[in-house]
């Protein structure tokens, strides 16, 4: 195996490493915009796994694109590492592998400054993941010949499927969660109905439990 | 003691009987008014009197104390923030001075609480001097930005309050003693909007919740930068602790608790006062507490009720009230009269508490609607058995738990009409319920109805 190769094998494989990771990663942060909780993990682990992945995914993104460009077999040249259709060689489907680095880069500057510039600017940039990711995708699909036959086909399909099945998951309780300025009028209506229709005895056990199970299980913000 | 029925409007004054007679107004105390023009002039009442800047320097002079020699007097005279928490003043400062960063002043007027309208008019009648001490406070904390937020709900009735600042505003710049830069900003009429995360969110350009207390407004608010978010009447306590001292500041109030406090005073006739009274006055002197009077409420919607009898041992200060169940809060004394069902009144507010939640804690937006409807039950005849149990549990179940103290202070607000109600419980239980009046005593906003309420 010549160096050459060696780059070229390196450059494939942490290229499908870092297709998965940040499929996981846009899982997760699904689950953290959501709120939402894994199964036996408290509910910051799920933020602080989500920030572990996405600066693993980083360091497997530069490793992605430092063998890349020293490969020698083809010539992309630094600056297509960043500048979007500069590559001579398959200047589409690199260029879109510049396009998502950017926006990976981008994410966890605002992500590790998140302090200094603020939330609102934070998470307006943090939208781009939701652009980011296709992205990739298309570029590695693109790019290479290797995601589009045998088993790195299903990894593909199955990356598709389960963030399409994150993305409506977040869309539909986006649209099923009342408003904050609606949750306290739910609840009050929720309560009041209890307390003037459910008067016989067992009902109204029942509505008091429902509202003991709630306020027991209830987190602070 | 000074008296003074200031102009402010009262929409909740009771309009289906006679009001009651005006009661005696008790003799002045010494020095004061110190915050409120005299009450002599006062009678002309005209708030526009007060825009002139070198009137007000002929009265008040110029400061001797600034930055950390007032940060000192300001420790020295223990005066503590007068929006509510009481907290001390020289605490703030120092900590927001020694972040080491350029800081933001925010002056705060937003007034969420219904009951209490002493910030306005203080502004309408001593704006000078509140802005006096937004300078002085930023100078102190060396910021050269400046917010001050008013209620924007006020704007509606009668003449403008904003424009009135800002002829103020105007008038000052003219003499050309202020370095800071000051912005007016309008806060929605929502009862948690001068929470001090809150009044930062709004500035920051968002809506009228508090936030958690992981960071803190004094290290990171406005911008990101350390905020300083004072109550106007705090920050004409400091203009005129600037001016002559600490120790002339302690000349009222008790040796705890020093100094003057303005009050909102709702008479059972229904009218509305604004008292600038000594720390330390007792309760009876401030409010009338005679056979027609069933019950006072002392420190608003976030206090406590306090049967007639107790309050009148007790004083204007947190000592007294504290072990009562009370708390002097922003100043808000409410004489309930007997014609009223205490435990009906309680429930409307505390119904309207539940919808002024922010809805972000599970404990405050849960609970508190599953508290108001108990108490909804209660306030009702023959209330079913469990409905009291189920109050004492829940309250049990979110004091404590919110990002900011909207549970704590609801529960203690309801939890002081079960025990100073407990006679009319009684008989509620028995199917009977002694009020004569079915109208609304306590006043409230308009409820939130959907996310452009809170902004």
């Amino acid at each position: 195996m010549t160096s050459s190769t060696a780059l070229w094998y390196a450059s494939r494989a942490t290229g499908v490493v870092a297709l998965v990771l940040l499929t996981v990663v846009v899982v997760l942060g699904i689950m953290v915009s959501r709120r939402g909780r894994l199964p036996g993990l408290p509910r910051f682990a799920t933020t602080s796994l989500h920030r572990s992945m996405s600066l693993l995914a980083v360091a497997f993104i530069a490793i992605h694109v430092v063998t890349a460009i020293a490969d020698p077999y083809v010539t992309i040249g630094i600056a297509a590492a960043v500048i979007p259709f500069a590559s001579p060689y398959k200047p589409l489907w690199l260029g879109l592998g510049a396009i998502s680095f950017d926006m990976i880069v981008a994410l966890v500057a605002t992500s590790l400054a998140r302090a200094r510039i603020g939330r609102r600017t934070w998470r307006a940039v943090h939208w781009l993941a939701y652009a980011c990711w296709p992205v990739a995708v298309l570029h590695g699909i693109g790019s290479s010949t290797d995601l589009r036959t045998g088993w790195l086909l299903l990894l593909t399909i199955c990356c598709c499927a389960v963030v399409l099945a994150a993305a409506s998951w977040r869309i539909g309780t986006a649209i099923a969660a009342p408003g904050r300025a609606l949750r306290p009028a739910r609840a009050l209506a929720a309560a009041e109905l209890s307390s003037a229709e459910l008067s016989s005895a067992e009902l109204s056990t029942a509505g008091r439990q429902a509202t003991d199970q709630r306020l027991t299980t209830a987190g602070a913000r | 003691m000074s008296m003074l029925a200031a102009r402010v409007s009262d929409q909740h004054r009771s309009q289906d009987s006679q009001p009651l007679p005006r009661r005696a107004i008790p003799a002045g105390q010494s020095g004061l008014p110190r915050l409120l023009p005299p009450t002599a002039q006062l009678a002309a009442a005209d708030p526009r009197r007060s825009l002139d800047f070198a009137a007000h320097l002929v009265r008040h002079g110029l400061p001797r104390f600034r930055g950390a020699a007032l940060i000192e007097q300001a420790g020295a005279a223990g005066l503590t923030g007068r929006g509510g928490a009481a907290f001390p003043v020289a605490t703030k400062l120092a900590a927001v001075n020694g972040a080491g960063r350029p800081a933001i002043v925010v002056g705060n007027a937003a007034e969420g609480e219904p009951a209490s309208s002493k910030d306005a008019a203080l502004l309408w009648f001593s704006p000078h001097l509140v802005l006096d001490g937004l300078q002085a406070a930023a100078e102190a904390v060396g910021a050269r930005t400046a917010y001050l937020c008013l209620h924007a709900a006020r704007r509606q009735s009668g003449p403008d309050l904003a424009t009135h600042i800002r002829i103020a505003l105007a008038n000052r710049s003219a003499a050309g003693t202020d370095r800071a830069s000051v912005e007016l900003v309008e806060a929605p009429p929502r009862f948690l909007a001068g929470e001090e995360s809150a009044l930062v969110a709004i500035i920051n350009g968002g809506a009228a919740r508090p936030r958690d207390k992981t960071r803190r407004v004094s290290e990171r608010g406005v911008e990101g930068r350390p905020t300083l978010v004072q109550n106007v009447e705090t920050l004409a306590n400091l203009a005129l602790i600037a001016r002559h001292g600490a120790a002339w500041f302690r000349s009222v109030g008790t040796a705890d608790e020093p100094g003057s406090m303005l009050c909102t005073v709702r008479d059972p006739d229904g009218r509305v006062r604004i008292v600038e009274t000594a720390l330390g006055t007792p309760l009876h002197r401030l409010v009338w507490l005679g056979d027609d009077v069933q019950a006072l409420l002392v420190g608003g919607y976030h206090g406590g009720w306090l049967a007639v009898g107790a309050a009148g041992q007790l004083s204007l200060s947190n000592a007294d009230l504290r072990p009562a169940g009370a708390m002097i809060g922003a100043g808000v004394l409410v004489a309930l009269p007997a014609a009223y069902c205490g435990l009906a009144e309680t429930a409307r507010i505390a119904r309207s508490l539940a919808l002024e939640s922010a809805g972000q804690c599970g404990p405050c937006f849960n609970g508190l609607p599953a508290i108001a409807a108990a108490l909804a039950a209660v306030a009702e005849p023959r209330p079913a058995d469990h409905e009291l149990a189920n109050l004492g549990r829940w309250a049990g179940l979110v004091a404590g738990r919110g990002a900011c103290h909207h549970p704590d202070g609801t529960v203690r607000f309801v939890a002081s009409a079960l025990s100073v109600f407990a006679g009319e419980i009684g008989e509620h239980s028995r199917g009977r319920c002694t009020a004569v009046r079915s109208d609304q005593f306590l006043p409230l906003h308009a409820a939130a109805l959907s996310e452009s309420d809170w902004r």
